[in-house]
């Protein structure tokens, strides 16, 4: 059973906020009040005026144990130490597709605060030596967009991007890059593509995007959480970030509760942090008093978990890897006792049909090929052997593409069909 | 010297150069991986996740294409688990794939068909409905594609993008709904576009050419040499059994000629070996003559210049094979008592230099180096003919004997160019076609194609390379090498 942190007891998860801090302000997204309120641009001015060079950047985020947020969970700072020094172009990318079903974590970001990503940009930006930086942003988030260019536009009024930044004679230029609007292209290598101009599909690795990315150039990929959260550490240091969090998964994370509960939202918690106190207290518990019946923890890729397989669970890396899950984007799928797993998997598995940018063969024809078995059942024309050839079919699925997509559909697809089987069986023709 | 690393692949050692993927190792080693859109002359595209192999030490299996060897890897091919995962690649290439065997143009030669019966041969799991795909798509002068029977592979869009740079296909939509196509307003037009059907593994993209015209089952192979530049592209000649019938000309890998790929051109070149003017007799004022009759008759001309060999014009043109050649100038020399006057005949619009970037040269002629060579060799001197045919005119000679092209179209001026010798008396012409001035010639010789030939071409890098005769279209037919055989007897 995970141990569940004493400091937690009796204390509301806006007690524990990083990156949130200005969520309530109404001039948040200004820079003025990021400035004022929320010591804005001092980790710039630290590094850049302090004498800070790339490496201690890099040595100083790689201390904090902050591990990428937007669902692989890999270190960050051991990812832009990947990058290869010396001079040459090179380039820092931030991942705004947020197209996992149930995250809008990053849209909430750039709703209360987004100087802390400028600002984590180019810090992160000075560590690899980029001189210039994009925000891939999926198409359909207008208000993002905007909110992110105003940010972009008022730092560059305030001297924080530009030519020479500061004196330091680090220059760095930032810009908005709109997707067309596909679950892949937040993938980091489909993302490259995507912004490469072409059509949005994952590469082969290797070689990685640390050595080979962007237009072929060294390329550090980076969620928007992941950079945010950077200019903090850098003011306070790794070791109060590692207040937060447990051992292996310090810090803050932003956590989306989605479904029939009391008080959906975007909350920033300790990972570490109880799943259940958290679903039943901060969040108000399910509407009407229902049920739980399932959780799906980490965005739709992740395996849902049994009620009973949510208790005691701790949100953070390892304890829902533990229960056979992962905290992915940490948004949370709330299921109660009167949805059905079966619509559950249909839903889903279109999804991922929908999705699959089809270049490889398990991917392209796997997911189309588990919607169609999963649309057959949901109509009660689906057989017994449906089951086992759903199982089947997710299994050679997994591990056998480019990308994670793949893996993405077949691993909810398998703990629906196993954990849920009862579920299935009035479906079933016979 | 380069650095190598040494593994071993299903038990057996092999040393391969640092670098070398998984896939050309096994190649070199005669082990077959199965595969789909690894092709050796494109870039790795690791897209149809057939040539899984397992890696001693890596938990997953590894797709041996973008997988380098490295010193002491072991490799296994043959494993239960690798055969399970090659099975299912397969079934999730077939599930959406139409099983059209008996009418896809394909059949016979199908990757996909020849795999299911290698690492398949299970029942599907498949009963849902298929998905429908675009059928007999226009997508350039030459090509028709089947988006249905299309497998993704990709190797299309990478020859495109990679090969001839023209990039007008791509792969449109998502998931199982993928389909190649071209981009608005373009199509697939350019010299090499045939490539694309040889290198699509199933029977997505057919040659207009070749489509529905016969069975592939139906044909010979011959190994031999395009007559159709001086690159001299290693080809396989398809010859139908029964009917002396030629269907196809297909590109043969050689990475010091022509890689993996030829042009279109070339592949029309078979087209003039069906030609139904082809010469199939000797033709003397007019009239046919006997095979028989031939070397009496040719005998006679030449003995009546019998020690005046400076009376005699030879006119060469460079589409004959070295051992051609030879015969022509040592038989001319013996029954004449000396050389007679050279003269080499060449496209006049011809450019020599011009090259496409890719494999095509402006020399459109087969063997101008090995007629060269052979001139040299005999310290002979040819006064070239090109455009201009003062020279020859002015040589006032009591006979003419002409070596014509056998790729005729390979002369842009060459119905211009052969009425000349019409104005000349005396005049022997060798030939493969019955042009209208054949009449005018004293006596006009029929000649092997390239296809009937044994032989040697030398490309413009002065490579030799062999051609393999086929049997002859019309089999009382003599060779040149026959012809002054006879006659030196």
């Amino acid at each position: 059973m995970p141990v569940i942190k004493n400091e937690y007891q009796g204390r509301k998860p806006d007690e524990f906020r990083i990156l949130l801090g200005l969520e309530g302000y109404p001039d948040s997204r200004n820079i003025k009040t990021y400035i004022e309120k929320s010591n804005g641009y001092k980790a710039l001015e630290k590094v850049l005026k302090g004498g800070m060079s790339s490496e201690d950047v890099i040595n100083t985020v790689k201390a904090s144990g902050l591990r990428g947020r937007g669902g692989a969970g890999f270190p960050t700072g051991l990812k832009w130490s990947f990058v290869p020094k010396g001079p040459g172009e090179k380039y820092l990318i931030t991942n705004f597709d947020e197209g996992e079903p149930g995250t809008y974590k990053d849209c909430y970001i750039s709703e209360v605060t987004p100087h802390s990503l400028v600002e984590g940009k180019i810090i992160a930006s000075y560590a690899i030596g980029a001189k210039k930086s994009y925000i891939y942003i999926r198409g359909e988030f207008h208000n993002e967009i905007r909110w992110c260019q105003e940010a972009i536009k008022e730092a560059y009024a305030a001297g924080y991007l530009g030519e020479n930044i500061m004196g330091s004679g680090f220059t760095h230029h930032m810009d908005v890059y709109s997707g067309a609007g596909a679950y892949i292209c937040g993938e980091e290598t489909g993302l490259i593509s995507s912004l490469e101009g072409k059509k949005g599909q994952p590469k082969l690795k290797p070689p990685f995007p640390a050595i080979k990315g962007y237009l072929g150039k060294p390329t550090v990929v980076n969620n928007v959480e992941s950079l945010a959260v950077v200019p903090w550490i850098i003011n306070n240091g790794p070791e109060a970030y590692k207040k937060f969090g447990t051992e292996k998964s310090p810090g803050t994370k932003l956590f989306n509760v989605s479904g029939p509960i009391a008080k959906p939202g975007c909350y920033e918690l300790p990972l570490g942090y109880p799943l259940m106190r958290f679903i039943n207290e901060d969040c108000g518990g399910l509407i009407g008093g229902k049920k739980l019946k399932a959780i799906i923890p980490g965005g739709s890729s992740a395996p849902a978990l049994t009620a009973k397989e949510c208790e005691n669970l701790t949100l953070d890396y390892e304890a829902i890897a533990g229960a056979g899950s992962m905290l992915g984007s940490g948004a949370i799928i709330v299921i109660p006792e009167d949805v059905s797993m079966v619509s559950v998997l249909e839903n889903l598995m279109d999804f991922y049909a929908h999705e699959s940018c089809g270049q490889c063969t398990p991917c392209r024809e796997g997911t189309g090929w588990l919607y169609k078995i999963s649309k057959h059942i949901l109509k009660g024309k689906g057989t017994k052997t449906d089951m086992d050839r759903m199982y089947s079919i997710a299994n050679n699925m997994r591990g056998k593409t480019i990308c994670v997509l793949s893996d993405a559909a077949a691993d909810p697809a398998r703990a629906i069909v196993t954990k849920f089987a009862h579920e299935f069986e009035p479906y079933l023709k016979g | 010297m380069s650095e190598t690393v040494t593994l071993t692949i299903d038990g057996k050692e092999v040393t391969v150069p640092k670098g070398t993927s998984i896939i050309e190792a096994t190649e070199i080693l005669g082990v077959e991986i199965p595969r789909f859109c690894w092709h050796p002359g494109l870039s790795v595209a690791g897209v149809c996740r057939f040539c899984m192999v397992k890696i001693e030490g890596m938990p997953k299996l590894q797709i041996a294409c973008n997988t380098a060897c490295t010193e002491g890897m072991k490799v296994i091919t043959v494993s239960d688990e690798v055969k399970d995962a090659h099975k299912w690649a397969l079934e999730f290439h077939l599930i959406n794939h139409p099983l059209d065997c008996p009418i896809c143009d394909q059949a016979g030669e199908c990757e996909l068909q020849n795999y299911y019966m290698k690492v398949g041969r299970y029942s599907s799991q498949m009963d849902e409905d298929k998905v429908l795909k675009p059928k007999a798509l226009d997508v350039g002068d030459n090509l028709v594609l089947d988006t249905e029977r299309c497998i993704l592979c990709s190797r299309c869009v990478r020859f495109e993008d990679e090969v001839t740079k023209t990039s007008s296909l791509g792969i449109f939509n998502r998931g199982d709904h993928s389909v190649i196509g071209t981009f608005p307003n373009r199509k697939v037009q350019h010299n090499y576009s045939y490539n694309i059907v040889d290198i699509c593994p199933v029977g997505a993209f057919t040659a207009k050419d070749f489509r529905f015209k016969c069975r592939v089952w139906f044909l010979n192979e011959t190994k031999t040499i395009c007559p159709g530049c001086s690159t001299g592209c290693n080809v396989t000649l398809y010859e139908h059994k029964n009917q002396r019938q030629y269907y196809r000309l297909k590109p043969r890998k050689n990475l010091e000629v022509n890689g993996h790929w030829m042009c279109d051109e070339g592949r029309t070149m078979y087209e003039h070996l069906n030609a139904t003017n082809r010469l199939a007799a000797p033709i003397m004022q007019g009239k046919h003559l006997s095979w028989n009759l031939l070397s009496k008759e040719l005998k006679q001309k030449l003995e009546k210049v019998k020690g005046n060999a400076a009376k005699v014009a030879l006119v060469l043109t460079p589409q004959y094979t070295n051992e051609e050649y030879e015969n022509i100038l040592s038989s001319l020399n013996s029954i004449l008592g000396g050389l007679p006057n050279i003269f080499v005949w060449r496209d006049s619009k011809e450019k020599f230099d011009d090259f496409d970037g890719i494999l095509m040269r402006g020399d459109r002629n087969a063997n101008s180096k090995g007629l060269a060579q052979t001139l040299e060799k005999k310290s002979a001197q040819a006064i070239p003919l090109s455009g201009d045919f003062s020279p020859l005119a002015s040589a006032n000679a009591e006979l003419v004997i002409v070596f014509g092209p056998e790729i005729e179209k390979a002369y842009s001026q060459f119905a211009t160019e052969v009425s000349r010798f019409a104005e000349m008396t005396n005049v022997v012409y060798f030939g493969t076609t019955l042009n209208p001035i054949a009449k005018k010639f004293s006596l006009t010789i029929p000649t092997k194609v390239f296809a009937e030939k044994n032989g040697t071409f030398v490309n413009f890098k002065g490579i030799p390379q062999k051609l393999k005769a086929n049997p002859l279209v019309f089999p009382a037919m003599k060779g040149i090498e026959d012809i002054f055989a006879e006659m030196k007897a």
